[in-house]
């Protein structure tokens, strides 16, 4: 029982009256700037920084953990509301969950992700809780081989997410590894297509293109139909959703949660792909896939449950390795840092207290979050009932806002313009949103990774095979792609075709 | 010293508010100040890396130690972009009244300009230098399965290594691409975005070696996940004793990250003082003197006419190595 000891101590540590008040400041304020479009929790972390130097440090953690967290949870209202995700991870709820509250079901699905974001989260707490060290050394062995092979699975889901025209997703996607390429080479240091501004030197930030393109070109999209507001959903005070819709989305929570775990684990987009490849996944199991993307359930309850799940679990690297895994985690690090505590391999021997203290107030705040989240759903969805002309100006104003806050900087502020425009002329003439804002996350990812393995491999593409992990992953890859061609070509000897599928596979490896 | 949370985050929300009309407006705020009132309202600090990381970390624990000397908030506001260059260069086109300052990397005057083109470049001579701060010292790690357990074994090894650099421009690559030349040894540059993912390549053994900051490798050090060959600074480093200087080793290549509080260029001397004063106040703090060894780093209070002559030394020596070698940080050798 020597390993339960430090685990219950570390209930004691949480159920202390200040630790509980600031893990329940944390998930709050996590979950209302989680609402606010474009507000992530890194940018609110850095600024609530300060307000953390004269605690505990557990107590300290324990409310940035909430406000990461928390966050996850406030960010699928604005997805599935205002089709305004906030995080590259959110990216696919939009796809259903904005059509959902379009048909008046906006409480059912905000439910849903509650529910799912609940389940999710709490079972990668108790992976956390029993998996921790052994799971750890999984971020160790995804090299840049691996990356690369998980960048390509990720690009060919990209292509199964769309549910329109094949041809303009494949423009749109195109466009998107395109904006990828923007800013100084890593590797040469050569600019490119940077124009000779230092403002493009690091690249695009991805809340701008994500802001603009999804949220900025559906207001101006909206514009144009004056008498849209008349038409908001009446039907939005079943927040629980029903025992059916709980049948139809509890497969999709569950694998959610164990993929969610896994991808997480990984550093740099592992919760963004964790809920492509769940929403992905749900796609190829479902028996109509057609109903993706016109506001199909499980495609809010399977991605939202993962990148929670994704979410709880970059915390393993962080508190078991001294890795973050993403900005926010580099934050916590810091913030840890000026707490006197280093992260590292050894945290766990010599600050017991931190470790477990940290991971069990997860269960509490997810505990929390839900039980604010349910009855607060029906308020949030009164959102549609306002005025079109109120509330384009107020979302455009806060987003905004919000692209300011990333790097402080007005340009930032600019470039969602720009995007809200090329958002609006794509969606005026047919092209998804979706296959452009994905390919730009993986697009980045794919390239750096895939030049530092050759460089590894001494310039061998042969070497991703003499690896196990990205040997693996490429004939997922291979199978993948080359399976649905297959028994198209089957299924076209008997009568009954399906043949959704089949084409747009092969179109886009 | 409770801060009321709410008025924190105003207080962000409004400087940042402030910021964003002053921006549109196309700085009205210019024109002289007078500089007997100084400082005539929040002092902004801008620091050209992300929130969290070593830089960022400085600047805070300098602005909460110089705010209370001034008796004037000194917000902290992280602006990212092109290694610091961009937020460097919006500050050096701010009104020299000491209302705005930046947290200046030596690496991006000293290295930097090595591998980007000549108007990307900072100069320093377009920033007052109001003091220096610390020395980050960079240190050659190993993996565990590289079975190097000191430099000796690296030059011996008579194969191609792989290392890890932080990024293009940086001291990692500088000081590795320098010392493997002068060693004779092999290797093949992989450049990461910055340091920790350069560690994660180490620690799991993607790539043999990597350097990078002390502060970001000794927990690793500490816990045996990778072994440190050497260290790049002048002298050996008080936080990791047993572990040579590559001058020790024979090979001339003193590398170490450098900062330093920077103003636009013309700022008043009175306010010049007055910025100093606050800063020596901080410096002799238990609290800033806590955070330096927390955080791995060696006091370096110089005056700031010895960081510009210091560090135009190191530029035009680095200069002279890359030349020396016929080294091409761009990696387009």
């Amino acid at each position: 029982m020597d390993f339960l000891n430090p685990v219950i101590n570390g209930f004691a540590v949480v159920l202390e009256p200040t630790n509980l008040l600031y893990c329940l400041v944390g998930v709050v304020i996590g979950m209302l700037i989680g609402v606010l479009p474009g507000l992530g929790p890194a940018a609110t972390i850095a600024i609530l920084l300060p307000l953390t130097y004269n605690v505990e440090p557990v107590t300290a953690i324990i409310m940035l953990a909430g406000i990461f967290y928390g966050a996850q949870y406030g960010g699928t209202i604005t997805s599935v509301l205002l089709r305004l995700p906030g995080e590259a991870s959110s990216v696919v709820t939009v796809f259903d969950g904005y059509q959902m509250a379009k048909q008046g079901r906006a409480g059912t699905a905000l439910g849903l992700a509650s529910i799912g974001s609940f389940i999710g989260g709490t079972a990668a707490i108790i992976g956390l809780t029993f998996l921790a060290p052994i799971v750890a050394s999984f971020a160790l062995d995804f090299g840049p081989p691996e990356y690369t092979a998980l960048a390509m699975l990720g690009i060919l889901l990209v292509a199964t997410i769309s549910s329109g025209s094949k041809a303009k997703a494949l423009v749109a996607a195109a466009l998107g590894l395109l904006l990828a390429t923007v800013g100084r080479d890593i590797f040469t240091g050569e600019s490119r297509f940077t124009f000779g501004s230092l403002q493009l030197a690091d690249g695009i930030d991805f809340v701008p293109i994500a802001m603009g393109i999804f949220g900025l070109g559906e207001i101006l999209y909206n514009l144009e139909e004056r008498h849209r507001a008349a038409k908001a959903p009446s039907k939005v005070t079943n927040v629980w959703p029903s025992r059916q819709d709980l049948k139809q989305a509890s497969g999709a929570i569950g694998r959610g949660s164990v993929l969610g775990f896994f991808l997480g684990i990984l550093p740099g987009g592992g919760a963004t792909i964790a809920s492509m490849a769940s929403y992905a996944m749900e796609k190829k199991r479902a028996k109509q896939p057609e109903r993706f993307g016109k506001g199909a359930p499980e495609g809010v309850a399977g991605p939202e449950t993962a990148n929670n799940a994704a979410a709880t679990s970059s915390f393993i690297p962080l508190l078991t390795l001294g890795i973050p895994a993403n900005a926010t985690m580099a934050l916590m690090f810091g913030a840890l840092l000026i707490q006197g505590v280093t992260p590292g391999p050894q945290l766990v021997e010599q600050n017991p207290e931190l470790f477990w203290g940290v991971v069990n107030s997860m269960y509490i705040g997810n505990i929390l979050l839900l039980i604010m989240s349910l009855p607060l759903v029906g308020i949030f969805v009164k959102i549609l009932r306002v005025r079109a002309a109120i509330l384009a100006p107020v979302t455009a104003l806060i987003t905004l806002l919000g692209a300011y806050t990333i790097n402080n900087s007005m340009f930032d502020v600019t470039l969602v313009v720009v995007f809200g425009i090329i958002g609006y002329l794509m969606k005026k003439f047919g092209f998804e949103p979706g296959p452009l804002v994905l390919a730009f996350v993986l697009g980045e990812l794919l390239e750096s990774s895939m030049r530092r393995s050759l460089l590894v491999f001494g310039g061998d593409p042969l070497g991703f095979f003499g690896r196990p992990i990205s040997a693996t992953l490429l004939a997922v890859f291979v199978l993948v792609a080359v399976l649905p061609a297959i028994r198209g070509a089957l299924t076209k000897r008997k009568p009954i075709a399906i043949t959704a599928v089949t084409p747009e596979i092969k179109e886009k490896v | 010293m409770m801060h009321f949370p709410t008025r924190r985050t105003v207080l962000g929300a409004a400087s940042a508010l402030t910021l964003l009309a002053l921006t549109a407006c196309g700085n009205v705020a210019g024109g002289k100040a007078d500089s007997a009132k100084y400082p005539s309202g929040p002092v902004n600090f801008t620091v050209g890396q992300a929130a969290g990381g070593s830089t960022d970390l400085i600047a805070r624990a300098l602005a909460e130690g110089a705010s209370k000397s001034l008796g004037q908030p000194m917000p902290v506001v992280n602006k990212p972009g092109a290694n610091g260059a961009l937020a460097t260069k919006e500050v050096a086109g701010k009104p020299a009244d000491g209302q705005e300052l930046v947290l200046l990397t030596a690496s991006l005057i000293t290295i930097t300009p090595l591998a980007v083109s000549q108007d990307e470049a900072v100069n320093i001579d377009d920033l007052d230098i109001i003091a220096g701060l610390s020395q980050d010292d960079y240190v050659l790690v190993a993996s565990t399965q590289s079975g190097f357990k000191t430099f000796d074994d690296v030059a011996g090894a008579g194969r191609n290594v792989t290392f890890g650099t932080t990024g293009v421009g940086t001291g990692s690559q500088l000081a590795q691409t320098v010392l493997f030349k002068q060693a004779d040894v092999k290797g093949t540059d992989i450049p990461f975005d910055s340091g920790k993912p350069a560690l994660t390549a180490v620690l799991g053994n993607q790539v043999e070696l990597a350097t990078i900051q002390l502060g970001e490798a000794m927990p690793q050090i500490e816990a045996g996940k990778v072994a440190p060959l050497l260290v790049f600074s002048e002298e050996r480093n008080s936080f990791l004793q047993d572990t040579p200087t590559a001058k020790e080793a024979g090979y001339d290549v003193p590398v170490a990250q450098y900062r330093a509080v920077a103003a636009p260029k013309g700022t008043p001397a009175d306010v010049k003082e007055k910025l100093l004063a606050a800063f020596q106040d901080t410096f002799k703090t238990e609290a800033y003197k806590e955070f330096n060894k927390k955080n791995l780093l060696t006091p370096k209070e110089i005056s700031g006419e010895e960081v510009v002559a210091e560090w135009k030394e190191y530029a035009a020596k680095y200069k002279e190595l890359v030349e020396k070698y016929d080294i091409s940080l761009s990696g387009t050798k």
